[in-house]
């Protein structure tokens, strides 16, 4: 139902997301992961159509089959919360403070579908109990200082989920959150999608939130897809270093392991105005190789099923069991 | 909000106690002797104080003071000397024509302020915004007075349109709305100029916030954005600026009255100050300063009703 093909967000000549493809069809959930700066809120961004300013969006956007890569604001707005929602990182500042909840969430129902207050009032309390807020009739009246970040955080998936949209982004929708608040968000958010059919296309760099809610992941870095695979096996076998980076810089507990320092990926995202000509990860690489600053790693089949942009993958010599050095 | 207005309240009634002695002890620390401007300069110093004692003007500062407030909480302002009737039937008969011309000041403020503000937001840093603010700071630049004269000689005099000054009274309303227009307008551009610049910036500012990002990602119009969303979450530093604009848009209309020679509080008070008439100048002052503190109470609860948040903070 949503297809990308080529898809670059470009400031002047660099470019923050690079030649992405990807689809995701009804009922399906794809996560993205990567740091800070890798490109994945511009990605989804791209996907809404909404961009800032003094950026351009190159290749094919399709939705339903329609492509709306160079579609005006308005062709636009008439896809937004009908076909594609999304959610954000900050449910304390997502929604309009002065506004009822009530009024909030029925606003997208009166002016996208024309029914009635009372129809309106109707809809928001089923949506209500389906995102799992409960006292609903009393919620319709409250502000949304008077409630916590978690029901904060439904009420903005209730607000998304108004106009039954086929595909639901959530950038981060967890990193807010109290962690044991972040779990029943993502169950929840599984639930909806396997429920309404809905395709998710579920934003982290919470590795941990991503396994559990998603089937398929793309690892992006520095506006490149680096790897790309079924969730599980990819997360299972990594076979690109930065994906390994990741992974073992997660904070584990384990029986019998004494106290040990954190593993972290040396240095940062390189700014998009200073990125290295070959592979972006050249340089924070631990197994970096010498055609790795020149060349662009072109994808290749990993042991886990999936695809990673590496040249340790195209090195008949070295290690190509994909298993992540420790 | 019990608390909260009983504090507002309070606080209106001390400021309006303050005014009060200010204004006196201005009006009997300055030069000039009221008997002197009655009775004129060849009077006798035997007759002016005969005079002054039937005025009350003999007894001490303080109980003139006390007599004063006391006799004013009763709506008893004492009798003009130039007018010889009480100084509150002169303002009665004419604070409709004040309160009308600083009312529909106001409104077109508002309203040329916001569509401008807004329009101008909206087209940050395009050629829209560019004109806006152009056009207000032209607004701020030109003397009300002179935009007056520049508006009677235009409308009035060559085009004939509408009547260069004087009122006709509310008994027929079509001539008091014409009467009306030119001074609201030269009343409002300038006040307007300044109000669209706040609308401005305070609308940027919101338009910055995740729930405005939230508003577009429900599909919404760009209209029913700026006007539903941003505008609404703009409108406290707006209504606080319109509050203490009121001030300059009542004290504006002295000015105005005088150059469409409308029969109003600002002419009374102009004309009262010319005659040394202190007592009718004394009620004069301590209207205005009534009117500009009731503005300024009515925009404090504004706040509250528009603002949720404060309601819980202002218990």
């Amino acid at each position: 139902m949503i297809e990308v093909q080529n898809l670059s967000v470009r400031v002047g000549d660099t470019r923050a997301v690079r030649r992405v493809n990807l689809s995701i069809g009804a009922g399906e959930r794809l996560g993205v992961v990567g740091e800070s700066g890798s490109g994945k809120t511009m990605l989804a961004l791209a996907l809404m159509g909404m961009v800032p300013d003094g950026l351009t969006v190159d290749g094919v956007i399709r939705i339903d089959g329609n492509d709306l890569s160079r579609a005006s604001e308005t062709t636009w707005a008439a896809y937004r919360a009908q076909k594609i929602a999304m959610i954000f990182q900050e449910p304390m500042s997502a929604l309009n403070p002065l506004r009822r909840i009530g009024d909030i969430v029925a606003e997208p129902l009166l002016v996208h579908q024309g029914i009635s207050r009372n129809d309106a009032r109707q809809k928001v309390l089923a949506l209500f109990d389906e995102t799992g807020i409960p006292d609903a009739n009393r919620r319709l009246q409250q502000y949304p200082h008077q409630l916590s970040g978690g029901q904060r955080q439904r009420v903005l998936i209730a607000l998304a989920l108004a106009c039954d949209p086929s595909l639901l982004i959530a950038d981060e929708p967890t990193t807010a959150l109290d962690a044991n608040i972040a779990l029943r968000i993502t169950d929840l958010l599984v639930r909806l999608s396997r429920e309404r059919q809905m395709a998710l296309l579920f934003i982290s760099h919470d590795l941990s939130a991503v396994s559990r809610t998603t089937e398929d992941l793309l690892v992006m870095y520095g506006g490149d897809i680096v790897e790309r695979g079924k969730t599980r096996h990819l997360l299972a076998s990594p076979s690109h270093p930065y994906t390994s980076g990741l992974l073992s810089a997660r904070p584990r507990i384990e029986q019998n392991a004494g106290p040990r320092r954190l593993p972290t990926i040396p240095g940062t995202v390189p700014s998009l105005f200073d990125l290295p000509p070959g592979c972006r990860f050249a340089g924070r690489c631990d197994r970096e190789l010498p055609i790795c600053r020149a060349t662009i790693p072109q994808p290749a089949a990993t042991v886990s099923g999936g695809f990673a942009s590496c040249h340790l993958l195209n090195q008949p010599s070295q290690d190509q069991t994909g298993q992540a050095p420790r | 909000m019990g608390y909260f207005l009983f504090r507002r309240t309070s606080g209106f009634i001390l400021t309006l106690l303050s005014v009060s002695l200010v204004v006196f002890l201005v009006m009997n620390i300055l030069p000039g002797d009221p008997t002197l401007s009655i009775l004129g300069i060849e009077s006798t110093e035997d007759a002016r104080a005969v005079l002054r004692a039937r005025l009350g003007l003999d007894a001490p500062l303080a109980e003139r003071y006390v007599t004063w407030v006391f006799h004013a909480l009763q709506g008893d302002f004492g009798d003009s000397y130039t007018h010889g009737v009480p100084v509150i039937s002169l303002i009665v008969e004419r604070l409709p024509m004040t309160l009308s011309l600083a009312l529909s000041g106001m409104a077109l403020t508002v309203l040329l302020a916001l569509v401008l503000g807004i329009t101008a937001a909206s087209y940050h840093k395009r050629p829209g915004d560019w004109g806006v603010m152009l056009l207000s700071q032209l607004g701020i630049a030109v003397p009300a007075f002179w935009l007056s004269m520049l508006l009677v000689l235009l409308f009035a005099v060559k085009l004939r349109w509408l009547p260069p000054g004087g009122f006709p009274g509310w008994d027929d309303p079509r001539a008091a709305v014409r009467a009306l227009i030119l001074p609201t307008v030269a009343l409002a551009v300038v006040q307007s100029a300044v109000l669209a610049r706040v609308t401005r910036s305070s609308a940027l500012e919101v338009m910055r916030l995740d729930f405005v990002r939230t508003a577009r990602a429900s599909g919404f119009s760009r209209r029913r954005i700026l006007w539903g969303h941003v505008l609404p979450n703009a409108l406290i530093p707006i209504i606080t600026i319109v509050g203490l604009q009121f001030a300059g848009l009542v004290t504006g209309t002295i000015v105005i009255e005088n150059v469409f020679y409308l029969p109003g509080l600002g002419r009374l008070l102009f004309q009262s100050i010319s005659n040394r008439d202190f007592l009718t100048v004394q009620a004069l002052v301590m209207m205005f300063a009534a009117i500009v503190v009731t503005a300024n109470f009515l925009v404090d609860i504004a706040y509250v009703l528009i603002d949720p948040r404060l309601k819980a903070r202002s218990r």
